[in-house]
């Protein structure tokens, strides 16, 4: 368990990358534990179904139905399986779905300072910035400076509170409903959240 | 991170009963283990409050070192102040952290 | 890393993002998932193989670079490939 480059043939550390991971692969196929097949469908499944759509989805609903919303801030996995994009059960959705709501005094964002943990499933791919070193070491320390790098200056009065995703629980932030949008439908509302909203660094 | 979907606590998991509740002001063990742990550094020997519980799950320290069954505890999110963090800030961080990790304060 | 400065800004994309920046990182994401869900390692033994890439090392490799490095040192670990 050394990670040691060089000395040890069987680690390919001087192969290029891919031909690591090719050659990686070929072994573990070769050892019985998966086969191309199931490679091949994992990420089919995985780029099919993970879309942050999922997670606009549920905040679209709670915008519209006062009593879903209570229900998700309480339980999310429920809410998350009434809309048919997850499990009640957190141990088969993978993750316990904790939301946290933006107010009209507080502004929620989320980080894994320890590696990149994600609610992939409401979310769909994560994005390479969440998972920059930039933004894992700094958003905790200076949140307001972090935000404004994506263009997003809040209210000094606003309080910022940062979640640091760090056990089996994933977090999602439930912006507020802009103005204006009184007259749209759950579909038209879903179109307007954006994955980055849902993390906490844009506002919608 | 991965999916941990084949790793996951399962419903039977039952934690010893929690030692703190919400609102208890309580303070990160000053740790440094030579094993993996889900602590990260910034909050170490620092003070928080409680604001929410996520329920039991086995101890990382533990599945990651191999050791069966691993403990199972109540993992909390402690909220802590910016200025107690970084001296300066306006903000608070909240950080889930199982309940060995914290002693009463 | 969580308080650490001198990174520099936040690598800001937003929107028209591929999932994965090259079809490796896409094969390693699929590998270890598979491998978590076969059991071959659980979710802390893949995070602490992570952890105990030498720092240096940790800060110059790709994230997915990083995920190879675990995945090959937990199997040669285990014996199991």
């Amino acid at each position: 368990m050394s990670h040691a480059e060089g000395g040890n043939s069987e680690s390919h550390a001087d192969l290029p990358v891919a031909a690591r991971v090719r050659r990686l692969e070929e072994r573990v196929v070769a050892a019985g534990l998966t086969t191309d097949a199931d490679l091949d469908a994992y990420l089919t499944k995985f780029l099919e179904r993970a879309s942050p759509m999922n997670g606009a989805r549920l905040v679209a609903r709670a915008w519209t139905d006062p009593a879903f919303r209570e229900r998700m801030l309480a339980d999310g996995n429920s809410a998350a399986a009434e809309l048919g994009v997850g499990s009640a059960d957190p141990a088969r959705q993978g993750f316990q779905l904790r939301v946290v709501e933006n107010t009209a005094t507080v502004h929620n964002v989320v980080v894994c300072t320890l590696c990149s943990c994600y609610p992939l499933a409401l979310l769909g791919p994560s994005p390479s910035w969440y998972k920059s070193h930039a933004y894992r070491a700094r958003v905790v320390r200076e949140p307001r400076v972090v935000l404004a790098e994506f263009g997003l200056e809040l209210p000094e009065e606003l309080e910022i509170a940062v979640w640091d995703s760090n056990s089996e629980a994933r977090y999602m932030v439930l912006p507020r409903r802009p103005d204006g949008t009184a007259d749209l439908d759950d579909e038209a509302l879903t179109r307007l959240v954006t994955r980055e909203g849902l993390i906490g660094t844009a506002l919608v | 991170m991965p999916d941990p979907r084949a790793a996951l606590p399962q419903a039977q998991d039952q934690p010893s009963s929690a030692a703190f509740t919400l609102g208890d002001r309580v303070r990160v063990r000053a740790v440094d283990p030579e094993h993996h742990t889900r602590v990260p550094r910034y909050v170490r020997g620092q003070l928080g409050e409680i604001v929410h519980s996520h329920g039991a799950a086995p101890l990382p320290d533990d599945r990651a070192r191999g050791i069966e069954p691993p403990r199972v505890e109540t993992v909390h999110v402690v909220r802590f102040a910016a200025r107690d963090l970084w001296g300066v800030g306006d903000h608070t961080v909240a950080v889930d952290l199982w309940e060995s990790y914290l002693e009463p304060c | 890393m969580g308080g650490q400065l001198g990174f520099g800004p936040v690598p800001v994309v937003v929107g028209g993002e591929p999932a994965f920046h090259a079809a490796w990182e896409a094969r390693v994401f699929a590998l270890s998932s598979v491998l978590l869900r076969a059991g071959a390692y659980n979710v802390d033994e893949f995070r602490d193989a992570i952890e105990r890439i030498p720092p240096e090392t940790y800060l110059r490799t790709s994230y997915y670079e990083r995920w190879l490095m675990a995945i090959e040192d937990l199997l040669e670990a285990k014996g199991l490939a």
